[in-house]
């Protein structure tokens, strides 16, 4: 009965995951691409928690979920420093328009 | 004397190390600090431990006296153990241990004297003679620096502690040399005369080498003890014993292949004196000792003519016990050294340098020394290192007082030291005219002065001292049987004295020739005017304007002077220490226990007394006829018949004028293949390094960056989308399993197992029996098969894994138990076995075999 509920679980993830990752490589606008990054890492998080549901003698999944929050946090905090930054080089937001590497 | 001695014992007597640290104290402290110290202090720092240096000399060299006594009974030596450095393995089987060591004995003691009071003399003159040079205090520090490299020289207690010092002084040499080196001249001496003595110090490890290797020890006494060993044959030719090419060339061959044996102490005899050669400029290494008066004047009478030159007459001296086991190498020295006393005097006729001239008749000197230690007159050779350090010194000072006074009105260097523009200035300059006549008398012998004594005492042995046959009959056993040796030649005598003498006719003759240069006739630097005031700019214009004005020469002040005084005392009466004409020989009696152990090699030829009487009226008769000619030519007549000898022989006065052109032929020949063989390298560097390994690295790097740069598109989304996709590449290999395995196979018992990788989340199931069908339908957790196999059977085992997604992947294993070998014995590999056993295995796999670790 539990084994099957964690299918489930994991299937939500998986399909949280897989948008999030769409999301990241077809939108254009920087600050969707964050949010579609926080998508991904909750989807990672809820996999985790609900392994940790199955394998329940020891606390890993959890451990790591907290780790990913605290990591998502300051990643969310970087990837909008880095969008004000980008903004006012470009006066813009959009991804595609980073390309200074190159061009 | 005696509380000194108690309290510094024979065997631990620390005072050595202050005499030879004292020095380096000096250098550091001038060396770092000298420049905020200030001229005073530098002096004051500069002097005084040179000035500690020389009273604690005087007092090990009383103390040495005392214990080695009157007629020195004793041989003295006052040793002292700082730590220990180097273990050498020695022939069967030994080692010798190598300590940083000093001692002192009669020999080192009395050259320490002359180095740290010399040394203190030209010190005190420096401080005056560089007093306006912004590099005072690197000057002192590197004079200081010198002292002590001298004095590690000739304290060291071993070959290898000599040898820092000896490449010390040279270190001092080039660097003191170069000292103005903003002017390249000077810089490319400093390098000649360091890279010339690099082929000496070859020399001299080699000879290190081989001493090591025969007598088994490196220090004095170990090397005394141990030279009886030199006397065995060494096959030098062919190297590596044969050449199987000349076998080809029929009796030529033949020939080339004979072995050619010489003594062991003759291959160390003329490996030392190739580094004696370098570091006192004797032929054919000399050309670097003119060139090296590119130096401060100072720093030519310090190192260039009374201390570092004469380390190579040290280093025979030292040596002797070795030297005169082969009467071969006793006698290249002497005949190297009397050829480039007569050779060097040669040159030194027409050079108008007044430096250049002291500089080659210090060559000159040098090559008496070699004469004399070569003919095992070792305290003769020694006397005259004594004797020439004082009057060389004093010449060189005097001239550099001379320089100083020039410089008054002429800037120029070369101009300033030429002694055309001399002339007269015994009026001006009283002091130095002096000190400068009394060594100008020494040098060319004049009777009863120093050089006199010293040189006639080696003249004389020249003639009357040969070196006996080490061994019996003069015959060396060699495996190829026995082979003669090389015996002193009876010619040998008359030849040496012949160009000893010729050279002291000469010696006399162009020192004189300088020395009026110098001291008589009008001065023809400047016109002289009274109350002459210097303009400020005059500098850069005086070559223009007309005829040169000046005030008259000055006398220099009494920093300078003081040491010419003394100096020159110590050239008048130094002789008398050992005129052996008058019967006085203290310093015979004083080295007598050094060279102990040398003198019962040497042998003088039947009647040897006889000889002094007319041997010293032929010296006297040298002098004379020098002096007496030059002083016809070059005051009477005014250097009118020179000039006429000049001019009827132009080639000959531009060969001796340019010094043989010795330098130039260097140049072609050594210096030239040096240089073809840089170009080589450098076509080598060029094409081979440059062409093919850095153009070809640097295209393959750069194609493979053309095609890497493809995917460097600058734009974030593409990157992204290289981000995603690895992701799910990633993913993708994580929901394979893999099938794989490991196989255990002992072929000799037919044993065979498969053990399958683990996995997360795996399940396996197998065809262990080969027939193609699956053990079991449904997936299990076996993870290993065992079976047993038939001689020359194999099967095939296939195993299936699915994981967690129920993904699935197959593997196939053929496992064959092979013939047993019947032949047996073969190669066997060992390998190692899990638990820790050895397995021999034979090659070809049967046979498995415990082997006892």
């Amino acid at each position: 009965m539990l084994g099957s509920v964690v299918e489930h679980y994991v299937a939500v993830a998986s399909i949280l995951f897989t948008l999030g990752a769409i999301g990241f490589l077809v939108r254009r606008n920087s600050l969707v691409q964050l949010m579609c990054i926080e998508l991904m890492l909750n989807a990672v998080n809820l996999a985790l928690v609900a392994f940790n549901r199955q394998h329940s003698a020891d606390m890993d999944g959890q451990m790591f979920a907290f780790f990913i929050i605290a990591v998502a946090a300051a990643e969310a905090a970087v990837g909008l420093a880095i969008v004000l930054a980008f903004y006012r080089l470009r006066s813009s937001v959009f991804s595609d328009e980073a390309d200074k590497l190159k061009h | 004397m005696q509380s000194l001695a108690a309290l510094f014992p024979a065997d631990d007597y620390t005072l050595i190390a202050f005499i030879v640290l004292l020095p380096l104290l000096g250098a550091v402290v001038n060396g770092v600090f000298g420049k905020r110290l200030g001229r005073e202090a530098v002096t004051l720092m500069g002097l005084g431990v040179i000035l500690i240096s020389f009273v604690l000399s005087v007092i090990t060299f009383l103390l040495l006296r005392d214990a080695q006594g009157e007629e020195g009974e004793h041989a003295a030596r006052l040793f002292w153990h700082g730590w220990d450095w180097i273990n050498i393995s020695i022939q069967h089987g030994g080692t010798t241990k190598l300590g940083v060591n000093l001692s002192v004995d009669a020999l080192s003691g009395t050259m320490a004297l002359v180095v740290t009071g010399v040394g203190f003399l030209i010190h005190l003159y420096s401080s005056k003679y560089m007093e306006d040079d912004p590099g005072f205090y690197r000057f002192f520090a590197y004079l200081n620096l010198f002292i002590f490299a001298m004095l590690v020289l000739i304290l060291g207690d071993n070959l290898p502690v000599l040898f820092v010092g000896w490449e010390g002084v040279g270190l001092c040499s080039y660097l003191l040399i170069g000292f103005w080196f903003q002017d390249e001249k000077n810089a490319a001496a400093g390098k000649k005369a360091f890279i010339t003595n690099r082929i000496g110090d070859f020399g001299l490890l080699c000879a290190m080498g081989l001493l090591v290797y025969y007598t088994g020890s490196l220090d004095w006494r170990g090397m005394d003890s141990g030279s009886s060993n030199l006397l065995q044959p060494v096959a030098i030719w062919p190297l590596g014993h044969h050449f199987p090419f000349f076998d080809h060339l029929g009796s030529v061959g033949t020939f080339l292949n004979t072995k050619v044996y010489v003594s062991a102490a003759t291959l160390v005899g003329l490996a030392l004196f190739l580094g004696c050669a370098g570091k006192s400029a004797q032929l054919p290494l000399y050309v670097w000792l003119p060139d090296a008066m590119a130096g401060p004047t100072p720093v030519s009478a310090l190192i260039h003519a009374a201390t570092m030159v004469t380390a190579g007459v040290y280093l025979v001296c030292r040596m002797s016990a070795v030297f005169v086991l082969s009467p071969a190498a006793m006698f290249v020295v002497a005949l190297i050294g009397a050829l480039t006393a007569f050779f060097a005097a040669t040159i030194a006729f027409a050079q108008n340098d007044i430096k250049k001239v002291l500089a080659y008749s210090t060559v000159s000197q040098l090559g008496y020394m070699f004469l004399g230690v070569g003919v095992g007159a070792f305290t003769a050779g020694f006397f005259h290192v004594l004797t020439h350090a004082f009057f060389k010194a004093c010449l060189f000072l005097g001239a550099g007082s001379v320089i100083h006074a020039m410089h008054e009105r002429i800037h120029d260097t070369d101009a300033s030291q030429d002694m055309r523009n001399m002339g007269g200035l015994r009026k001006y300059m009283p002091y130095t005219f002096a000190t400068f006549a009394v060594s100008w008398a020494a040098i060319v012998g004049f009777p009863g002065s120093s050089g006199f004594f010293s040189k006639d005492e080696i003249l004389l042995k020249a003639f009357t001292s040969t070196i006996a046959s080490p061994t019996a009959g003069g015959v060396m056993n060699t495996p190829e049987g026995e082979v003669k040796l090389f015996l002193w030649p009876s010619w040998g005598g008359s030849v040496l004295y012949a160009l000893g003498l010729l050279t002291a006719v000469f010696t006399a003759f162009y020192m004189s020739r300088l020395f009026f240069g110098i001291f008589f006739g009008e001065f023809r630097g400047w016109k002289i005017v009274k109350g002459f005031k210097a303009h400020y700019d005059d500098h850069q214009h005086h070559h223009e304007a007309g005829p040169l004005e000046g005030p008259k020469p000055h006398e220099s002040p009494w920093q300078m002077w003081i040491p010419l005084a003394v100096l020159a005392v110590f050239a008048a009466f130094a002789g008398f220490w050992n005129a052996s004409v008058l019967h006085i020989e203290l310093f015979d009696h004083w080295l007598e226990p050094v060279f102990h152990a040398a003198s019962d090699h040497v042998k003088p030829i039947e009647g040897a007394e006889n000889f002094m009487m007319p041997f010293v009226g032929l010296a006297v008769a040298a002098f004379v006829v020098g002096v007496g000619a030059a002083y016809w030519v070059y005051v009477l007549q005014k250097g009118e018949p020179a000039r006429k000898v000049a001019e009827a022989l132009p080639g000959l006065h531009h060969l001796v004028a340019d010094k043989w052109r010795v330098d130039e032929l260097y140049d072609e020949v050594v210096i030239g293949s040096v240089d073809s063989l840089a170009e080589i390298s450098v076509a080598g560097d060029k094409w081979v390094v440059d062409g093919i390994i850095a153009r070809f690295t640097s295209a393959v790097v750069a194609g493979v960056g053309t095609v890497l740069r493809f995917f460097q598109t600058g734009v974030v989304h593409v990157y992204s989308a290289f981000m995603v996709v690895g992701l799910a590449w990633l993913g993708w290999l994580l929901i394979t399993p893999k099938a794989e395995a490991k196989t255990v196979s002992d072929a000799a018992a037919g044993s065979f197992s498969v053990n399958a990788a683990p996995g997360l989340g795996y399940s396996y199931r197998w065809d262990a029996n080969g027939d193609g069908q699956w053990d079991t339908e449904d997936f299990g957790d076996k993870t290993e098969v065992n079976f047993k196999l038939d001689v020359e059977k194999s099967r095939k085992v296939r195993l299936e894994v699915k994981n967690a997604f129920g993904r699935t992947n197959t593997a196939e294993f053929v496992l064959e138990r092979p013939r047993p070998d019947k032949s047996g014995g073969g190669v066997i590999d060992v390998e190692a076995q899990p638990d820790g056993t050895l397995r021999g295995v034979p090659r070809n796999g049967q046979g498995a075999q415990e082997v006892k670790p």
